[in-house]
């Protein structure tokens, strides 16, 4: 049987409500600033669903810009007794629902799993991801900067989420893709109608309007192989790096990026191990012991970058390391994004063609 | 991933390190000093395998074994004085504590090569990844010659000096070199890569490893492949920054390539086919 069912707009708050008496019900609101964030959802009218994507993305829910790993009490430098009781493991077991997720945050959430939990498990990462339950909408109006539709990671998914909602109008079609989704679904199944001909026929529709309004049509397989190929120099790098700050924005904003560095820090209470977000672009990421650099040149920091989403990634895991949110361009001063530089390998491409 | 029954799994911490007694602490040089520490459950590793090494309070660092895992029952880290964590671990005495997580990395793939030589060269502190290969030999020997060529700042900087008759009796060749000598100084001065005349080794047919400062390690390998040595066999180990040795946190993600679990030791052929140092 199919996994599918209708939700009237009316049922919205009553059914988020529900969700939340189980789990911290997180959802994109707006800031002061006008900002659309991820955030922990106490007045469910505040919650933004026609809005440019969020920044940052939502990962941040599952890898945090600042996570205490451990905590280490009353443990002096030469203290002989057993050490094992005195660190606690502080992984978060909160258990969340977030929802607005875009289908792109969905096939990076999915890209993370893949590296997160692969051979060697990140327990922190894990542990979020076991109690994070996510609720995506198809986006029926992307962004100017978005690109996932090039690469199969949205405006909607065929498989891969917990619950994908597609908004109808007056309604939302509501698919459940994992075996908890039916279940949350059915236990409140009073909120929910089964779909007739004409939901279907109005979702395949909003489908296809949503693919029609992208402004960027990019593929990155031209790209890739155009570095494979050899046809993309270091003087092409290096007009892309000439134009980098270092701020590390499109990396803090990437929702595939996972670079981390890790920080002890003392406190009146004790030792705490942290980990932070780490951004690959920062002159210090590679700094050894005693300050020693590697001979690095700032170009090969860029490179690095794109080699690692654009070559290594399909390489080892058959799958760009892109997800075409578009918010490297949005939080990039220097006006560097992936789409742009994959366009403008295109170009470098065709041109040498031609001659 | 979510198990089918959403249940919570004690899963296994791989950044939670175990907690080491420091039984000896031996002061080589100025900076450097060997600690020798033993932990509550075996350990078992392989020449060119690290650990990640912590104080609480100061951080974690990877740092490579310096002995040879004899008996399960302890492990020898050589430690220079270069940084926040380094220079914690010195100021550490004979008891204190030291966290480990590991053994990380792949090692030297190191055996009595039927017939062939071994070459190791070393620079000021790279020897101590290549000691336990040292040990190795002088202890159980070898079917072809072993020389080593250790390059150190000074006299006063050779980190083993103590332990070189020990190899020499062992029937390793070892030739050392120091950048500035003294009228003490019985060896021979300048770069180690201006002495292969000295290294009694059939290239062709021998096998290199190679640790030390990275400019070292590229003219050493680029002058052992004009030789004719082949490029897998041209061995290093090497050195990047790291936050957790296990793949995770980028730091030294280099081409395609985690130096963490990947390497840290590559061949020159790897090398240069993923560009591994710049």
């Amino acid at each position: 049987m199919k996994s599918e069912w209708v939700l009237s707009k009316d049922h919205l708050s009553y059914w988020l409500r529900q969700l939340r008496n189980e789990r911290e019900l997180i959802g994109p609101l707006r800031d002061g600033g006008k900002d659309i964030l991820f955030r922990t959802v106490d007045m469910l009218h505040e919650i933004v669903l026609e809005c440019p994507s969020s920044l940052p993305s939502p990962k941040g829910f599952l890898f945090p810009q600042y996570e205490a790993m451990f905590s280490c009490r009353g443990l002096s430098l030469s203290d002989g007794s057993d050490g094992k009781r005195e660190i606690s493991d502080l992984r978060d077991r909160t258990r969340r629902v977030i929802f607005g997720v875009r289908s792109c945050d969905v096939s990076a959430v999915r890209l993370l799993d893949a590296f997160c939990l692969g051979k060697l498990r990140d327990p922190y990462y894990e542990e979020r991801r076991r109690n994070t339950f996510l609720i995506s909408l198809v986006c029926n109006n992307p962004d100017p900067t978005c690109f996932c539709l090039g690469l199969g990671t949205g405006p909607y998914l065929e498989e891969g989420f917990d619950i994908q909602m597609t908004d109808l109008g007056d309604r939302y079609f509501v698919q459940a893709g994992s075996p908890e989704a039916v279940r949350t679904v059915r236990a409140m199944n009073f909120f929910f109608r089964k779909p007739r001909k004409v939901d279907y026929e109005d979702q395949y529709e909003v489908f296809l309007s949503s693919k029609a309004r992208f402004r960027k049509r990019i593929n990155l397989e031209g790209p890739r192989q155009a570095i494979l190929s050899g046809k993309v120099g270091d003087d092409f790098w290096q007009e892309v790096t000439d134009r980098c700050f270092e701020c590390g924005g499109c990396s803090y904003s990437c929702p595939v990026c996972t670079c981390f560095t890790v920080t002890d820090r003392i406190n009146p209470e004790g030792i705490e191990r942290a980990r932070l977000w780490d951004s690959c672009m920062f002159k210090g990421f590679t700094r050894m012991a005693g300050g020693v650099l590697p001979n690095e040149k700032r170009v090969q920091r860029t490179k690095r970058w794109y080699y690692h989403k654009l070559v290594h990634y399909p390489r080892t895991t058959g799958k760009f390391g892109c997800v075409g949110c578009g918010r490297c361009a949005v939080a990039c001063p220097g006006k560097i994004d992936m789409a742009r530089t994959a366009t403008k390998i295109k170009g470098l491409a065709l041109k040498e063609e031609v001659e | 991933m979510r198990t089918a029954s959403g249940k919570r799994t004690k899963a296994e911490n791989i950044y939670l390190p175990v907690s080491g007694r420091i039984e000896e602490i031996r002061k080589k040089t100025e900076d450097v000093s060997l600690f020798r520490v033993s932990t509550a459950s075996p350990l078992r590793y392989t020449p060119g395998q690290f650990f990640m090494v912590s104080v609480w309070g100061a951080g974690e660092v990877p740092i490579s074994t310096a002995s040879l895992c004899e008996d399960d029952l302890f492990v020898e880290f050589c430690v220079r004085k270069a940084g926040t964590v380094t220079g914690a671990i010195h100021s550490l005495q004979e008891g204190d504590r030291l966290w480990l997580r590991g053994p990380y990395g792949n090692g030297f793939a190191v055996g009595r090569r039927a017939n062939g030589d071994v070459l190791l060269v070393a620079g000021g502190i790279g020897i101590a990844p290549l000691r336990p290969i040292i040990q190795m030999f002088a202890k159980d020997g070898s079917a072809g010659s072993v020389t080593l060529l250790y390059g150190s700042k000074g006299p006063q900087d050779v980190v083993f000096m103590d332990e070189v008759q020990v190899w020499r009796s062992g029937g390793i060749d070892v030739i050392l070199t120091v950048d500035r000598a003294n009228c003490d100084w019985r060896g021979s001065a300048g770069l180690v890569t201006d002495l292969w005349h000295r290294a009694r080794v059939d290239f062709s047919r021998a096998t290199a490893y190679i640790c030390g400062p990275e400019i070292m390690i590229k003219s050493v390998m680029r002058d052992l492949s004009l030789f004719g040595m082949p490029d897998e066999r041209i061995i290093t180990t090497l050195e990047a920054h790291m936050k957790c040795g296990v793949g995770k946190c980028g730091h030294c993600y280099s081409g395609p390539k985690y130096i963490c679990t990947d390497g840290p030791v590559f061949s020159y052929k790897e090398i240069k086919e993923y560009s591994l140092l710049g």
